[in-house]
């Protein structure tokens, strides 16, 4: 029998040619990233742009109606508006018949809510690059309107220091490792007790010895007023309203029912008709305070019905568990079930706090409070600045959209954080 | 004696769970109804009641269509319902273009086409971060300004005109036709066109039905069109030519004849239309994106185009799940139409606060207010849950 060749051992396997380009293969799409960039950008282009003849002819009737909208926007902004309505008219718009020369409470007060807006964003969360641009894009927005003009050089400062405030609280708080400890703990405690009484604290600034009455509120200050009373008084309202209309005792749940039901049947108008002519008679009180009622109820109604839809998502074994572990029903409210509840609806009550930001503008409508809106009203009631309204809504409308843009994305990001929706 | 009587003996009567039930409730409506005792007395009730509608109203109402209603002899009732027509109109036309608006939009920012999906989230972020109020009056303000001046009246062939006016459109009214028939026959002609139409969508159900079983084309939509269409033709000159159309003239600084949509209506309905418009768009956005992929995916394999993979499997599909979100759009719809306040647009919260104006009784005419912001949102919502059991029903 001859004998059989050798088995080849592994390191007598001829090895690749010296010297020559080793060959890694990637997966498609990262061979595909990995071509110069010209030819990645001429492939977006024809795929997203170019895809077919239809896709082509969409493509450029959108590209010339945009460039139409944007040489509009251009030519109104810079050649066709008179901005002068606006510049001549910046403390009527921010704080309206508030006394000027208590303006220091205000500027006190939004550099505080500025410096709590840093805490929170280093506590929970972290600056991107995007955010800066933002602020400082939104600064420079304020600050050109201000500094427009004679006296109010000290206004800009002002402001300066507000957003210097909102960088020094988070940096503040920003250092502090994420991890779980008692020092992180004490810090979560602490930014989230301070926000909690950050509205009454600023509404003491600007009343207590000798500041505004609750008349002087007035322009944008009413808008930044109103708004959170609204939101938080809503919640206030909303969280018993809600576990009540989930609860299985018939007369509690049949009057929460039918309160949330009356209160989203009418329109917020229809409301603030009741605050004007109604409400006088039952709580008496100063117009803006029965504004601020009515804000709240309207607002608890429409999220209390947010809440219950989280009451109802949290799976039965969540209550069964609970009453296992031998909690009463208020701790296990308070421990287990509103905990999970809340953050179900965060998206939803967040979209309600837009609503309501948006919805201040309506007590200009049939109450005789002025805020932004109304103010813009009077600055073009003025003779000389009758032929710019269109100037005066439009600016009244990029601020609203401002606040509203950001809230969305702050309400984007707490999601995100929260894993909502990923469960 | 059940075994739940004998426990529940063991029980101090304190700490039973019926007792508990029944004290806590008693609790809270005896807590409620000293809160709702407390309202009663403070309010001022001494002369509550209706009788004040009946009375002359005293002020005249614009934004009348169909409507003849004068405000010296008719009633604050009457005068309150042109007030409530008036808003139906607005609510009405509102739905209807903020749903076309909506679903395009929704479509357009789920497009593969850069451009168009970027422009369409540029639509959604600007009209639903903006407060409506502020966009009704910027509409107005629009309207207002921007258009030109009744002496220099854009006339387009004597058909269309556009000033700060408004609009003026032609509009068919009824006449007296071939043989001179009585106004009224132009009601005779809308119930037969109402007619043909049902019978149009029998036949269209049927084809349909015959094409489901044999596969071959019977063309249900051809079918149906060409049956209404005769139906209005032929009724249309049989019965003698009851409607003609009326154009509009320009007399001095007024229009006469026609249709005039005027800036107010059109600035509440351009407000309501873009803004939630904003909104359908992101619920319809959602709830296709909520559609298994493996739906766009199979339409691309039996190969339908894009349109037809849209009409034909997107939408339908996206339809169920979005009826309940678009409902409450228009709920909302219906409630924001009271911001024609705003633009003095007589609406029916507008005609109401001037009645209070001019009658006090604030608490009845909120009772008034509030009815019939809930009567149309009953209406509204019957309807569209009619139409949600109708897509549901044939779901596969």
């Amino acid at each position: 029998m001859s004998e059989l060749p050798p088995i080849p051992r592994p390191e007598q396997l001829p090895l690749p040619p010296a010297g020559g380009p080793r060959k890694i293969i990637l997966p498609p799409h990262r061979e595909r990233a990995r071509r110069p960039w010209r030819i990645r950008a001429r492939e977006w282009v024809n795929r997203n742009l170019f895809p077919s003849l239809t896709g082509t002819i969409l493509t450029l009737v959108s590209a010339g109606f945009l460039g139409v909208l944007f040489i509009g926007v251009v030519w109104f902004v810079f050649f066709d508006a008179n901005w002068n309505v606006i510049t001549a008219n910046r403390w009527l718009l921010f704080a309206g018949s508030f006394p000027r020369e208590e303006a220091w409470r205000l500027w006190t007060s939004i550099a505080l809510v500025m410096f709590l807006i840093g805490l929170a964003y280093g506590t929970w969360s972290s600056l991107g690059r995007r955010d800066s641009l933002f602020i400082v894009l939104t600064g420079g927005f304020v600050i050109f309107l201000m500094a427009h003009g004679d006296a109010t050089i000290w206004s800009s400062i002002w402001f300066l220091a507000a957003i210097g405030f909102l960088y020094f609280g988070y940096y503040l708080t920003v250092w502090m490792p994420r991890e779980t400890s008692p020092r992180r703990v004490l810090q979560q405690r602490v930014v989230g007790g301070l926000l909690a009484i950050s509205l009454p604290l600023v509404l003491v600034i600007l009343m207590v010895a000798g500041g505004a009455n609750t008349r002087q509120f007035d322009g944008f200050v009413l808008n930044l007023i109103l708004a959170p009373v609204g939101i938080v008084g809503g919640l206030v309202v909303a969280i018993p309203l809600a576990l009540g209309r989930a609860s299985n005792m018939k007369t509690i749940k049949w009057t929460c029912t039918a309160y949330i039901e009356v209160v989203r049947g009418a329109p917020l108008l229809g409301w603030l008709f009741v605050a004007l002519f109604i409400l006088d008679d039952i709580m008496g009180g100063d117009l803006i305070i029965r504004t601020m009622v009515v804000l709240a109820v309207f607002t608890g109604a429409y999220m209390a019905e947010y809440i219950r839809g989280g009451l109802q998502a949290l799976p039965r074994g969540q209550y069964e568990a609970a009453q296992a572990v031998g909690l009463n029903k208020l701790q296990s409210m308070q421990l287990i079930i509103l905990p999970q509840a809340l953050r179900i609806s965060i998206p939803p009550i967040v979209g309600q706090a837009i609503a309501i930001w948006k919805d201040t503008t309506l007590v200009t409508v049939i109450l005789t409070l002025r805020e932004l809106k109304g103010n813009a009203d009077s600055a073009i009631a003025q003779s000389e600045f009758i032929p710019d309204r269109i100037e005066a809504y439009v600016f009244v409308a990029v601020v609203f959209w401002v606040v509203a843009f950001m809230m969305s994305r702050v309400s984007q990001r707490v999601e995100r954080a929260q894993g909502i929706g990923e469960r | 004696m059940s075994a739940q009587a004998q426990h529940s003996g063991d029980v101090p009567l304190f700490y039973r769970r019926g007792f508990r039930n029944v004290l806590q409730q008693a609790i809270y409506v005896a807590a409620t109804a000293i809160v709702a005792w407390y309202v009663y007395t403070s309010l001022d009730l001494r002369d509550f009641g209706f009788g004040f509608l009946s009375e002359p109203a005293g002020f005249a109402v614009g934004s009348q269509w169909l409507t003849e209603v004068d405000g010296v002899t008719s009633s604050r009732l009457e005068i309150y319902l042109v007030g409530v027509w008036a808003s139906l109109r607005a609510v009405m036309v509102a739905i209807l273009l903020s749903t076309v608006v909506g679903v395009f939009i929704g479509v357009a920012r789920l497009s593969s086409n850069f451009l168009l999906s970027k422009m369409a989230t540029l639509f959604v972020e600007i009209f639903r971060n903006t407060p409506l109020l502020v966009q009704v009056v910027l509409w107005y303000a629009v309207l207002l300004v921007g258009a030109p001046v009744i002496q220099d009246v854009v006339n387009v062939g004597d058909f269309f005109f556009l000033s700060n006016r408004g609009i003026a459109i032609p509009w068919p009214v009824p006449s007296g036709g071939l043989w001179g028939v009585p106004d009224w026959f132009v009601g005779v002609w809308v119930l037969v066109l109402i007619a043909a139409a049902l019978v149009a969508m029998r036949v269209r159900a049927s084809r349909q039905e015959i094409e489901r079983e044999t596969g071959q084309p019977h063309y249900p939509n051809r079918w149906a069109f060409s049956i209404f269409a005769g139906a209005a033709l032929i009724s249309f000159l049989l019965l003698g030519v009851v409607v003609s159309i009326d154009r509009p003239i320009l007399d001095g600084t007024q229009y006469a004849e026609g249709m005039v949509i005027k800036p107010e209506f059109a600035a509440l309905v351009l407000g309501l239309t873009a803004y939630t418009g904003a909104f359908i768009a992101e619920i319809v956005r959602g709830s296709i994106q909520a559609l298994p992929r493996g739906q766009t995916e199979a339409a691309n394999a039996i190969g339908l185009s894009g349109y037809q993979r849209l009409t034909l499997i997107i939408l339908p599909q996206a339809l169920r799940q979005m009826i309940p979100s678009v409902t409450n759009q228009y709920l909302n719809v219906n409630k924001n139409s009271s911001l024609a306040y705003a633009v003095l647009y007589d609406d029916l919260f507008r005609v109401a606060t001037v009645i209070q104006n001019k009658a006090g009784h604030a608490l009845e005419m909120f009772f008034v207010i509030i009815v019939t912001y809930m009567i149309i949102s009953f209406a509204i919502s019957a309807v569209m849950n009619v139409f949600n059991a109708r897509v549901t029903a044939n779901r596969l």
